[in-house]
């Protein structure tokens, strides 16, 4: 040890004392930013640009749109609000960099509408949302490990999850397809094994499953997956990714000629009928397309909340073609309105989550399922119907004239039909709650 | 589409080269301090000299001193000769002991001018040497405070290694400065760092060339070829890795020397890079690729997505392979064998479930996930350690983190050297609420990749991009952690993040942007975890 007796040496030849404790000081409580008086600042990262684009591209402004109606008649309690977005073009590294961007950059209060799974876990973590407390409003994404509260304590999601929507799947070909074996068609993430955990829990496995990483699904892996699968006996094929993953598969099959020969079944997230037509799929091959939903149709002008959502896009979103996207983002928009009211004047993040916890479940929304939020539940709408599209794009109930719900959990619960009926539209649209 | 990151001839031009260079450091000096050589070179009076472990050293005095003296730390050196080796080491290098008193002279004069003093040591063994290091700066400050009695306040600050050193000057020696800023610091143990580059060496050995070493090279000139054949192999293979995403983006094939299964090199080879650039902790954004951008058509999603990313882990993955290989052979000849040790070490725990969910696509999906990690796991290329060497390589100094003086840190995000890692766990110890430690992450721009119609365009390293790149630092962002050190030493305390922030906010431009924000973190080195 002569070289610590040398230092020792050294420094006390030189020294004079020190102060060798490092104080531990805590953080002065601050008010939350992105609230001032007259503004609440939002802030969403989603894909405008890019594939993902193509089909999710109109959600930032149909939100938008909502909050210019809303503002244009009074705000929240005094408050305009404005909404920042930023292109993540579904990818997880520039999703991690914009959600930073808006906490750093854009000092936003609340984020609300990000989408995707792989894109906004990694954007949740990077940018500190828990550590900030940041209200992480009503993702679009089934992901079940997003209501792990441990892990991600400010967020809430609006779709049912994956896993439920297996399961209600596994449900309705039980009791309308005489409980036909399927092969399933699925993302290599989250996605599809949610899913497939969901028809495992519903003792409904697939008989043939085929995953692909996101991104990866071309005319010819499409045509490909398709050939090998009408070698078999099966003759229902489930798709659960997205819908430009859909559409791709669906074009196959034209191209194919298996138009008919198979049953597609499409999920929630892949089934939009104006996106597959906007991406070329013919009107004849979606005729029939069984598709999940827990949205009223968005075609169909009966429906108060899609005539109302409708007159908004054509005043604040004009040459917006009204379809299930947009009408997922002002629905997303008008429960954000509740939950700002619910929180009161005085504004702040954990008041915002606290008043989406204790009264989420009572917003009134356009959803024809329940909505789940509560202290231990971070998912929203808990349920699905089934419907056929017809070549009009029109998604009309597979059975019966009016919607059968299915509610049911993530885990091992059962499916059962609902008799929930919704909340009523707010006068004009605009909530009144608190 | 062409990625240029590894030139064809490459591992041939390296071999005949570095024959002839053959050399082991074993610099010794006479173990005698002189008396400063001091001469006035225009308005500053330069001293230098040799301390008592045989470090050179330099004390550079302004005519109009400020009071303050800055003391630098210089990052790891390679203890032996290398000869030139395009993409890793353009000029054939000696072994070089020169006093280092700024991170480059433009810094150095610019802090001269501003009134500093600087001050800074050789050491006297290149390699991992923190502990003789920490003796050699105290003779530093001793000399230059004997030689300048005007001398009121000392800032230590330095780079990779020098980090290091600054952090363990400052918990060991907290009298001796006033201030410390560890630049894209190293921490905690230098098994930390070697884990961290010996790990992403045993994976690219694994999947794609068994025949590589990665350490227990041989004593003498066997060895140092040993160490050269490595180079050349992990070269050809990043080569080959290359070539074949140039030629097929989407499923590129796998190099020759790869024993790995027909069936597991069915997955595209970048999906197995990348696996193994994730299981060690390599960045995933580098230089050229920001893992975000596409070029316009086909590949516009799927290129930041799935390709980018594994481009990233090839560019950066050179610099730490080198690491891994130059250091670890230095050092087996400082302890006397193999003190890396992966024999229980278990890769696919190393892979975290949040990559493995954010990179699910690059990897090709969860079946290619569960095959890679299977390989990984059986086929994983195994060493010990010998036991004595393993036991003076981990007898060196390991930090506490303890923060004593005000303290400065700045750390690139995508450090593909010293990932951000590091200096997360001086947070962690410290405290992130710590007022005696501020942290500034540079950040990599929002996309920064360039593209020659489908191609991605390999950028210079000359011109590193922001947040990218080992200790890459600007002018601005150098000097602005010297004006915050500087500060705290004359107050003895930093000044308030706000304050910092406006500071920051006058050198961020739109390419480069530091961020001080006491919520952000980075991920743990895999020792740490």
């Amino acid at each position: 040890m002569i070289r610590t007796r040398n230092l020792k040496r050294l420094v006390i030849a030189s020294m004079g004392v020190g102060s060798l404790v490092g104080a531990l000081v805590a953080p002065a409580q601050a008010a939350d930013p992105g609230v001032t008086a007259t503004t609440i600042k939002l802030g969403i990262s989603s894909p405008t640009t890019g594939s993902a684009g193509r089909v999710y591209g109109k959600l930032p402004g149909a939100m938008k749109a909502y909050f210019d109606y809303i503002n244009a008649n009074g705000g929240v309690n005094g408050r305009k609000i404005t909404l920042v977005h930023r292109d993540d073009k579904y990818l997880p590294t520039l999703a991690a960099t914009q959600t930073t961007n808006l906490i750093l950059k854009d000092q936003v209060f609340a984020l609300v509408g990000a989408l995707g799974t792989a894109t906004h876990s990694k954007a949740y973590t990077a940018a500190a949302l828990a550590a900030k407390n940041v209200p992480d409003l009503f993702v679009n994404t089934g992901y079940s490990g997003f209501a792990n509260k441990t892990k991600y304590p400010t967020t809430f999601t609006i779709l049912p999850s994956y896993a439920m929507e297996a399961k209600v799947m596994a449900k309705y070909i039980k009791d309308n397809l005489a409980g036909q074996p399927f092969a399933l068609f699925a993302q290599a993430d989250e996605f599809g094994k949610d899913g497939i955990a969901g028809f495992t829990a519903a003792k409904t496995p697939p008989a043939n499953t085929q995953l692909y990483p996101t991104s990866s699904v071309t005319s010819d892996v499409a045509k490909t997956y398709l050939t090998a699968i009408s070698a078999t006996p099966l003759k229902l094929v489930i798709l659960f990714g997205t819908t430009d993953v859909t559409a791709t598969v669906l074009k196959a099959a034209e191209d194919l000629n298996l138009v008919g020969k198979l049953t597609f079944m499409a999920g929630s997230v892949g089934g939009d009928a104006n996106t597959l037509l906007a991406l070329g799929v013919k009107p004849t091959t979606i005729d029939g397309l069984v598709a999940a939903s827990f949205f009223p149709d968005a075609k169909d002008t009966t429906d108060a909340y899609v005539s109302q959502f409708m007159e908004i896009n054509t005043k604040y979103n004009p040459g917006v073609t009204f379809d299930n996207v947009v009408l997922q983002g002002m629905n997303s928009a008008m429960l954000t309105v509740q939950a700002l009211r619910a929180a009161g004047k005085d504004l702040t993040r954990a008041g915002l989550i606290s008043a989406i916890e204790s009264k989420g479940a009572t917003f009134a929304s356009a959803g024809l399922v329940p909505l789940n939020f509560s202290s231990t539940s971070r998912i929203g709408y808990n349920g699905y119907w089934f419907g056929k599209l017809n070549a009009k794009g029109e998604l009309k109930p597979a059975t019966g004239t009016t919607p059968v719900v299915y509610t049911t959990d993530s885990g091992a619960g059962d499916v059962v039909k609902s008799d929930y009926k919704r909340l009523p539209l707010p006068a004009k649209g605009i909530p009144t709650n608190s | 589409m062409k990625t240029t990151l590894i030139r064809k001839s490459l591992a041939t031009a390296v071999a005949t080269a570095l024959i002839a260079t053959f050399s082991v450091a074993t610099t010794q000096f006479a173990a005698a301090a002189d008396t400063p050589t001091c001469n006035t070179v225009g308005t500053n009076q330069i001293c230098t000299g040799t301390d008592d472990l045989g470090a050179k050293y330099e004390i550079r005095m302004p005519s109009k001193f400020n009071g303050t003296l800055m003391l630098w730390s210089h990052g790891i050196r390679y203890a032996v000769p290398l000869p030139a080796i395009p993409v890793v080491n353009p000029v054939a290098t000696a072994v070089n002991m020169a006093a280092e008193v700024a991170p480059s002279e433009a810094v150095a004069n610019a802090l001269l001018a501003q009134g500093y003093a600087l001050a800074g040591s050789g050491f006297n063994r290149q390699g991992w040497n923190a502990e003789d290091a920490v003796i050699s700066n105290i003779q530093v400050i001793n000399t230059a405070k004997t030689q300048f009695p005007k001398i009121k306040k000392v800032t230590a600050w330095g780079v990779s290694m020098g980090g290091f050193i600054t952090q363990s000057l400052q918990e060991q020696f907290p009298a001796m400065i006033d201030a410390a800023a560890p630049l894209c610091t190293a921490t905690n143990t230098p098994l930390a760092e070697f884990k961290y580059a010996g790990d992403f060496l045993f994976g690219i050995k694994t999947f794609f060339d068994p025949t590589i070493m990665g350490s227990g090279y041989a004593a003498g000139q066997a060895g140092y070829m040993q160490m050269i054949g490595d180079i050349q192999k992990v070269l050809t293979v990043f080569g080959s890795i290359s070539a074949a995403i140039t030629a097929n983006p989407v499923a590129p094939a796998w190099p020759a020397s790869s024993t790995a299964p027909a069936a597991l090199q069915a997955i595209p080879v970048r999906s197995a890079l990348l696996l193994v650039g994730l299981m060690a902790g390599i960045p995933t954004q580098s230089n050229s690729f920001d893992a975000s951008s596409g070029p316009a058509g086909p590949l516009e999603t799927s290129f930041g997505l799935a390709i980018s990313p594994a481009l990233a882990v090839l560019e950066n993955g050179v610099q730490g392979a080198m690491l891994a290989i130059v250091g670890t052979y230095g050092e087996e000849l400082k302890m006397g064998g193999r003190f890396y040790d992966n024999s229980k070490t278990n890769w696919a725990t190393q892979i975290s479930q949040d990559d493995l969910d954010s990179y699910n696509a690059a990897l090709s999906g969860t079946s290619a996930i569960t095959a890679m990690i299977g390989y990984l796991t059986v086929a994983g290329q195994r060493v010990t350690a010998d036991a004595i060497a393993k036991a003076r390589f981990e007898s060196q100094y390991v930090q506490t983190g303890q923060v004593n003086v005000p303290t400065v840190a700045m750390t690139g995000m995508a450090d593909p050297i010293v990932p951000p890692g590091n200096t997360q766990w001086l947070i962690d110890k410290a405290g992130k609420n710590n007022k005696k430690l501020v942290v500034l992450w540079n950040k990599t721009p929002e996309t920064y990749t360039e593209f020659n119609g489908q191609s991605p365009v390999s950028k210079s390293p000359a011109t590193p991009t922001n947040g990218t790149g080992h200790c890459n630092f600007t002018l601005d962002q150098l000097l602005l952690v010297a004006k915050i050190a500087n500060s705290a030493a004359k107050s003895g305390k930093l000044p308030s993040d706000k304050s910092i922030n406006s500071m920051v906010a006058k050198v961020n431009t739109w390419d480069t942007t530091l961020v001080l924000d006491r919520d952000l973190a980075a991920t743990p080195l895999k020792y740490n975890q």
